[in-house]
């Protein structure tokens, strides 16, 4: 179960002259099984937060560790390796790989993690059936909806069960009843098999089910709260 | 038609500059690709043409000139029995005026040469000295004592593989024996007084130079000779030298010109300039796949910008201009770039290239060992029209696609 | 199929134009590769097979010194017994000696120098052609003496026709006059004006009578069936004579140094044209599969994202690029096979063809050789040289940085 610090993380963009305070000292400590939410106003940071701690970019200053691993320190290869086996991603936008299904995409990661394929397949019918898809497993992305598409997102990134799912505004294509079953999916896997969740989202909806609140702007932490409605 | 005006040439130059452009890695690529493409054709031809221009060179030299006077039946059986008579007064002003620029008179026949050592067979050619060094014969050549001073030198020339063969020496004597026109065995003592080097070792081996008298009055013919050598303009061309030897040369004498002579070195000429363009052609086909290909992508890629002009009130026609100008400018630069590499590579091996490694292959050839390119404007020419030509026609089917987008179907496509 | 492999069969087709105009710059140069490369072995080995064939044969037993220099002197003591221990240590081939001076031959009208060769009439035929291309009256038999055999081209010059006498003048061995009368017993038209000009042939006895031999001959010819067999034979040969240290085995290459530099002249040219096509194909891989990683920079942001190794990509990317060669691969090498199959049927030629092959001892037709060798070649070397031309899209990917990629569009 990861324990998650993160200790003065700054990041600048530059764009031009400008120049963008994407992360402005943010400081945070997650909690194993935690499932939090984080909201702000679009270009407060939350993408870039949720990039830093997977490893996909470079911090200008701070640390981030994970399980007291390092991760600003690994070099690519573990970061990889890191991320193929104890996180699972969902991305804003474009998510999927084209040429192939809704399934295979599903087991593309299990794929490379070196899963056997009868279980491969086994795992992602289950799942894809779980997020509301079953039916139309052998659909290539081209042929899915935004909504169905993100789905297929979210199945790749929990059908490992992973330790630490981070979800970026998972739900910006659903309508509110497919939310609703998508969050009460992510709230079975944190219950039941201690997945941590760190999703960022403008929705309401969402943020209902978290049980932890982080709100962002200009790169800040601005409050950071345990709610007790959950 | 308002609204629908056509751009200028100057605002569609610039455009298709920027699009050429904007994808900087693949044009950069296809320019490579024109420009070793380019350069290929006309460093190739180049050697090849050096190679065959050589050839013919060395062939005329060793036939020698451009135009010859035989008895009918003496190609067939070069014997003393065919040989003419000098020229007469109408030959001879045809000899002495243009296009002749040079003419000699020759005893050729077969030979039997011994020294104390060896027996080899030759042929003999009794020449006049003067005329055969108008004829092409380089005085150079002979590398150890001398050449042949006049028709009545009683001395002989060989070749260096003759004498080594005849395991003799420069001064030392040797025996020639030829038939005379009774079909007596005629011989006659020789002292060499010169070896030569030849570019082609076959004639270094067969033949051996004595004087025309010398020769005329051992073998007991009077004043009759083989042949008549003629040379006179550029080889390329020898109808009208041909024709002023043959008419005053009568029909009792045959007049031939290089290519008749040696079969072998006519065809070269022909067969070399229908390589060029299969050559350039098998090129240029290579490239016009990547051509069109890279054309194809750039029209895709803006698919959605081409439907917006549209929107805007470009005219399809000038998509299509558009298109095509961009390609023009491809092929243009491409060409620029494979003629300075072309250039660029011939011009440090203007004199030549030393290929004597499989020199024996150049000769069954009939080639000597050392290429010199010739850098033709022709063929130049030949190159970059083709390019220019065909890679219009290549662009066609790309720009005739981008102008056939419909503005609505375009925008909505992604 | 491993899902990678899968994902690159469906990636070359999501631009299928693109895909196709690659594959086709590949299909060109493979036909073109695979039938050139079958005519030109083909032509080789008909070049190298009719010039052996006519006179020369495979190997020949010689004097040390009478390949640069051929001499009377130069010869072989007992050259029938030497023979004869050939045979023996070379079951399979065929061996003649021979014997070979020249002369000054005379007619009733004519006189000139030739080539005269003392051969065994009954062994001759196994290493030359010449025995077979006897126009008029016949060959040479066992028990002919005073007889020859000589070229068509000679014969008319002579003047002279089967049943004429000629003489032939010339000097021996031991340097001294040489002499004899031999009947004409036949013509040959050989094909190479040459030899048709200036040899003949004369039983080996009556030359080494007639040349003061005792015995001695110059040369001894060996064929083999395949020139693949005359590294072999000539192994068996030198140990033969191995006690003899006067004698030297040469293999076709010393005896026609410049059929074998002909061909790597030609080779060599061939090479530089074959070189350049192959790549200017290499050129159009790079820039589709250059093109294809770029457009996909998002694509497979996301996948690294997913914690995927670049390796991995990489080696999508190759396998992209192996299966569009294979796909060119395999589409050039069946037309070529059956373009070179029309031609290995029905022969090709081009216009003045025959004149030039005529110097080469080649036919005025060619017919390219079908062989596993020669059929992949060409495609093998462009589908290596098509990897080599994606080696750099691929590299890329190492570069990939997963958050710039996915921000691209
Ligand atoms: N690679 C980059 N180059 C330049 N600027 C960047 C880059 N990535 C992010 N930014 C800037 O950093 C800031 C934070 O961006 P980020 O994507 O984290 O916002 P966000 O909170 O996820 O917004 P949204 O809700 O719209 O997704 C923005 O102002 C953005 O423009
Ligand atoms: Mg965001």
């Amino acid at each position: 179960m990861p324990n998650i610090l993160c200790n003065d993380l700054c990041k600048t963009y530059r764009q031009g002259d400008a120049v963008i305070k994407a992360l402005d000292h943010v400081t945070l400590e997650i909690e194993p099984g935690d499932f939090i939410c984080l909201s702000g106003p679009s270009g407060s940071g939350k993408t870039t937060l949720l990039n830093m701690i997977g490893g996909l970019d470079e911090l200008d200053r701070g640390e981030i560790s994970i399980d007291g691993q390092r991760v600003d320190q690994l070099s690519k290869g573990p970061l990889a390796d890191l991320r193929l086996h104890h996180i699972g991603f969902v991305f804003q936008a474009y998510n999927l790989i084209p040429v192939l299904s809704a399934r295979e995409n599903v087991e593309f990661v299990m794929q490379v993690q070196g899963v056997p394929a009868r279980e491969r397949r086994r795992k992602s019918m289950a799942i894809l059936k779980e997020v509301g898809l079953d039916g139309l497993e052998d659909r290539r992305p081209a042929q899915l909806s935004g909504g169905q598409q993100q789905r297929v997102a979210v199945a790749r990134a929990i059908v490992s069960q992973p330790k630490l799912v981070l979800a970026d505004e998972p739900t910006a294509n659903l309508d509110s009843v497919s939310a609703t079953h998508l969050m009460e999916l992510f709230r079975e896997l944190n219950q039941n098999h201690g997945v941590t969740f760190l999703i960022s989202t403008h929705d309401e909806r969402v943020m209902r089910y978290a049980r932890r609140l982080i709100r962002m702007q200009d790169g800040k932490v601005i409050s950071d709260e345990i709610q007790k409605s959950v | 038609m308002a609204g629908r005006r056509a751009l200028s040439l100057a605002a569609m130059s610039r455009l298709s500059w920027r699009y050429l452009w904007r994808n900087y890695r693949r044009t950069s690529i296809m320019l490579l690709a024109i420009g070793v493409g380019v350069w290929a054709m006309i460093f190739m031809t180049a050697l090849m043409r050096g190679m065959v221009d050589q050839m013919i060179a060395d062939g005329i030299d060793a036939l020698p000139g451009l135009v010859q006077v035989h008895h009918p039946a003496f190609r067939d059986d070069p014997s003393i029995e065919n040989s003419i008579p000098p020229p007469g007064p109408q030959l001879l002003a045809a000899l002495g005026s243009p296009p002749v620029e040079a003419w000699t008179g020759r005893v050729k026949v077969p030979a039997m040469i011994s020294s104390e050592r060896n027996t080899r067979g030759v042929t003999l050619l009794g020449v006049d000295p003067a005329g055969e060094i108008a004829l092409g014969f380089d005085p150079a050549s002979v590398v150890e004592g001398r050449f042949l001073e006049g028709p009545r030198d009683p001395g002989l020339v060989v070749g260096r593989k003759l004498l080594e063969r005849l395991e003799t020496d420069l001064g030392k004597r040797v025996v020639i024996m030829s038939q005379d026109p009774d079909n007596n065995v005629a011989d006659r003592g020789f002292r060499i007084v010169g070896v030569f080097e030849a570019k082609l070792s076959g004639h270094e081996e067969r033949q051996a130079y004595a004087g025309l008298a010398t020769v005329q009055e051992l073998l007991g013919m009077g004043d009759q000779i083989s042949e008549i050598a003629v040379t006179g303009g550029d080889y390329r061309d020898v109808t009208a030298l041909h024709a002023r030897v043959r008419e005053p040369a009568g029909p009792q004498l045959e007049v031939l010109p290089w290519t008749e002579l040696d079969r072998y070195l006519g065809l070269m000429l022909g067969v070399m300039d229908g390589f060029v363009l299969v050559w350039v052609i098998v090129i240029f086909l290579a490239l016009s796949f990547g051509l069109a290909n890279t054309l194809m992508m750039a029209v895709f890629e803006r698919v959605r910008e081409i439907g917006l002009m549209q929107a805007l009130g470009m005219n399809p026609s000038a998509i299509l201009y558009q298109v095509l100008l961009e390609s023009l400018m491809l092929l243009i630069l491409g060409l620029l770039l494979g003629n300075l590499l072309a250039i660029a590579s011939i011009q440090p091996i203007r004199n030549g290239i030393d290929l004597s490694v499989v020199a024996e292959g150049f000769e069954m050839m009939g080639v000597s060992s050392v290429l010199y390119p010739a850098l033709k404007m022709q063929d130049l020419v030949l190159a970059n029209v083709v390019v220019i030509i065909l890679g219009i026609l290549t662009s066609l089917l790309p720009a005739w696609r981008a102008s056939q987008y419909r503005p609505v179907e375009a925008i909505a496509r992604n | 199929m491993t899902l990678t492999l899968r994902m690159a069969w469906r990636n070359i087709w999501r631009h299928s134009r693109r895909t196709w105009l690659t594959a086709t710059a590949m299909i060109f140069s493979n036909v073109l590769l695979v039938f050139m490369i079958a005519l030109q072995f083909g032509s080789y080995d008909m070049m190298i097979d009719n010039t052996l064939k006519l006179f020369s044969g495979h190997l020949q037993v010689q004097a040390e010194g009478y390949q640069d220099n051929p001499k009377l002197r130069s010869s072989i003591a007992d050259v029938r017994s030497l023979a004869a221990e050939l045979r023996t240590a070379l079951p399979e081939a065929r061996v003649a000696p021979r014997a070979a001076g020249f002369a000054l031959v005379s007619s009733e009208d004519r006189t000139f120098g030739i080539e005269v060769v003392g051969v065994e009439p009954a062994s001759e035929p196994g290493v030359s052609t010449i025995p077979g291309m006897v126009t008029a009256g016949r060959y040479l038999e066992e028990a002919d003496s005073a007889a020859i055999v000589i070229g068509a081209a000679m014969a008319r010059n002579l003047k002279v026709g089967t049943g004429d006498e000629l003489t032939l003048l010339g000097s021996g061995r031991d340097g001294s006059f040489a002499a004899g009368i031999v009947t004409v017993v036949g013509t040959f038209d050989s094909g190479s004006s040459d030899m048709d000009r200036a040899l003949a042939e004369v039983p080996l006895p009556w030359f080494q009578d007639t040349f003061a031999m005792r015995g001695h001959g110059n040369s001894i010819a060996v064929a083999v069936d395949q020139l693949g067999a005359v590294a072999d034979a000539r192994a068996a040969a030198a140990t033969v004579i191995n006690d003899r240290d006067d004698l030297v085995v040469l293999d076709w290459n010393a005896l026609h140094p410049g059929l074998r530099q002909a061909i790597q002249a030609d080779l060599s040219s061939a090479w530089f044209m074959y070189g350049v096509l192959i790549i200017l194909v290499g050129f159009s891989v790079l820039n589709t599969q250059l093109m294809s990683v770029l457009e996909r920079t998002r694509e497979f942001g996301v996948i690294t994202a997913l914690g995927v190794r670049p390796r991995r990509l990489a080696s999508l990317v190759m396998q992209e690029t192996a299966l569009m060669a294979l796909v060119g691969m395999a589409v050039g090498l069946f037309l070529g096979w059956l373009v070179t199959l029309y031609f290995h049927v029905h022969g090709f030629s081009y216009p003045g063809m025959e004149e030039l092959a005529e110097r080469f001892n080649l036919p005025g037709e060619m017919y390219p050789s079908i062989t596993f060798g020669t059929m992949i070649l060409g495609p093998g070397v462009v589908f290596l040289f098509c990897l080599l031309a994606a080696v750099y899209p691929a590299l890329r990917l190492f570069r990939l940085h997963p958050v710039d990629a996915m921000r691209t569009v």
